[in-house]
């Protein structure tokens, strides 16, 4: 698994390529886990390389979602193919984080 | 004919069980969304059984096996030792993991709500999972 990292201005791009399962789930896991302590807690995850994900990938991202919130920063996901939206849908986590759309959605997002 | 496969029990064995499924349902002409959940809930259970069944011990191994009848697709996970009450497991709701920061559990969520039926066999030395999805 890489996990391609790009700063803007008011928030941080991750964009995984490849599958996020139970065996490379760390991965991702470590990237946040670095993160956070920097203070970088608006997090982008850009998913249009993102083939496939299991409950331990979105366990990753449900564990720090809690902290990320109490720290006051956000956590939004974009461009999911339909396999991988279809797992959001079913865990019920399209209701509990931003699903966005463009590149100026994110930026609005996190600037308010 | 049942597809099988045997895997030892190592995490980074995942993918090829993933291939496996998705390779003989597309032979068995099961796909798109019916296929990729299908393949999900295996992956699920195969992870469940690798990590917390065998500790990731890279010397003993999971069965499974694959057929089509009808408009049926049936999935048997063997292994073994104890099974996991997967068919009485009641997940908590994910709101309820954010607020507690747990991964857990969320694996048999899915397998639940994907799967149409799951019957537990248990032996004396293994048992199996038998996994039914309508298509």
């Amino acid at each position: 698994m890489t996990i391609v990292e790009t700063q803007h201005a008011t928030y941080t791009s991750l964009r995984p390529i490849g599958e996020l399962d139970a065996n490379s789930s760390i991965y991702m896991d470590e990237k946040i886990g670095t993160m956070i302590p920097d203070g970088k807690v608006n997090i982008h995850i850009d998913c249009s390389d993102l083939t496939y994900i299991s409950s331990a990938g979105l366990g990753v991202f449900i564990s720090y979602l809690d902290d990320i919130q109490k720290l006051e920063g956000k956590i939004a996901f974009s461009n999911m193919r339909e396999s991988v939206r279809d797992v959001f849908d079913l865990l019920g986590l399209t209701t509990l984080v931003p699903i966005i759309s463009t590149q100026e959605e994110a930026a609005n997002l996190f600037n308010k | 004919m049942k597809a099988r496969l045997k895997v030892y029990c190592s995490i980074s064995n995942l993918p090829q069980i993933r291939d496996f499924m998705r390779s003989n349902l597309r032979e068995m002409e099961v796909v798109g969304k019916v296929s990729e959940q299908i393949v999900l809930a295996i992956d699920e259970a195969c992870a469940n059984a690798i990590i917390h069944q065998h500790s990731c011990d890279g010397c003993s191994c999971i069965e499974l096996a694959l057929y089509r009848d009808n408009e049926q697709v049936f999935i048997e996970l063997k292994d073994t030792g104890k099974a996991f009450p997967i068919d009485t497991f009641e997940p908590k709701s994910t709101e309820e993991r954010i607020k507690c920061h747990q991964r857990g559990g969320m694996g048999v969520f899915l397998i639940k709500s994907i799967m149409d039926n799951i019957q537990i066999e248990q032996k004396k030395d293994y048992y199996i999972f038998r996994f039914m999805k309508n298509i």
